[in-house]
C-alpha cells in the first residue's frame, strides 16, 4: 500500500510501496504540487520503474516552472534504484542516516 | 523445494505477488537481504507481461533457493516472443529534458541480477524468464 500527503511545513510525505499498482495514486497527488517541493521518503520502502516514471514526470513539470523536487530520507534500496537509473544526476537526494 | 503460484495478469495482483515473494523467502530459507532486488525483478518482469503480453492466461511465478541466493522465474502462455534480455539499452546519462521512463524496468533488472535467461516455445506461445541473484 501507499500513502502520500502533506506533512509538516509543506513537505510531501510518502510511505509504503510505490509500484505499478500505486503509481496513479502518487501521480494524481504530485500533479497538484508546485514550486520547490521536498519529498520525505523516510518511510518509502520500495520503488519500481513505475515509481521512477512518476517522479521523473513531476520533476520535469516542476523544473519547467523553475521549481524542483528534492528527495530526503532515501533508503539504500531506493537509492540504488536511483543510481542505476541515473536519476541521482537529475534529483537532489539526501540518503537516510 | 520450490515456491510457486499463478497470478492473474493484472496490476491489481502485485500486492499478492509481494506477499507470495515474502512468504516464499521464508519457506525456502532465502536470505531476506535479497528481497528488494527480487521484488523489483519480479514486478518489472510481471508488469512487462501484463502491459505487452496481451494474454488473459495466468502468469506462473516460481522461487527457489540456490547456493548463496535465489532463482526466480516467470512463465506466461499465449504471449508474443519478446526477449527481455535483448531489449535495447537506454542512455541513463541523458539530461532530464531527454529522459523517458519507458524501458528502464527491464534495463535495471538486468543490471541488478546476476544472470537472466529467456526461453520461448512457439507451439504454446510460452515465454519463460529465469533470473538468479546471490549475495556474492
Amino acid at each position: 500500500m501507499l500513502k502520500i500527503g502533506f506533512g509538516a511545513e509543506g513537505t510531501v510525505v510518502i510511505e509504503g510501496r510505490l509500484d505499478a499498482a500505486q503509481a496513479a495514486t502518487a501521480q494524481a497527488f504530485l500533479d497538484g504540487v508546485n514550486g520547490s517541493v521536498v519529498l520525505d521518503c523516510t518511510a518509502l520502502e520500495y520503488l519500481s520503474s513505475a515509481g521512477l516514471g512518476v517522479l521523473l514526470k513531476t520533476q520535469k513539470r516542476l523544473k519547467a516552472a523553475s521549481g524542483a523536487l528534492r528527495l530526503t530520507g532515501v533508503n539504500r534500496h531506493v537509492h540504488d534504484i536511483f543510481r542505476y537509473a541515473g536519476f541521482d544526476q537529475i534529483f537532489e537526494i539526501t540518503a537516510a542516516p | 523445494m520450490t515456491a510457486a503460484r499463478a497470478f492473474r495478469p493484472s496490476f491489481d495482483a502485485l500486492a499478492e505477488l509481494v506477499a507470495f515473494t515474502a512468504a516464499g523467502f521464508e519457506a525456502e530459507g532465502i536470505d531476506r537481504r535479497l528481497l528488494p532486488v527480487v521484488d523489483f525483478a519480479l514486478e518489472e518482469l510481471f508488469t512487462n507481461v501484463v502491459k505487452y503480453g496481451r494474454s488473459s492466461a495466468d502468469i506462473r511465478v516460481e522461487l527457489r533457493a540456490i547456493p548463496g541466493g535465489v532463482e526466480g522465474s516467470l512463465t506466461a502462455e499465449g504471449v508474443a516472443d519478446f526477449d527481455v534480455t535483448r531489449a535495447p539499452p537506454l542512455d541513463t546519462g541523458l539530461p532530464i529534458e531527454q529522459r523517458q521512463p519507458g524501458g528502464l524496468g527491464l534495463q535495471l533488472t538486468r543490471q541488478m541480477v546476476d544472470s537472466i535467461e529467456y526461453e520461448y516455445q512457439d507451439t504454446q506461445r510460452r515465454s519463460r524468464v529465469t533470473f538468479r541473484k546471490t549475495l556474492a
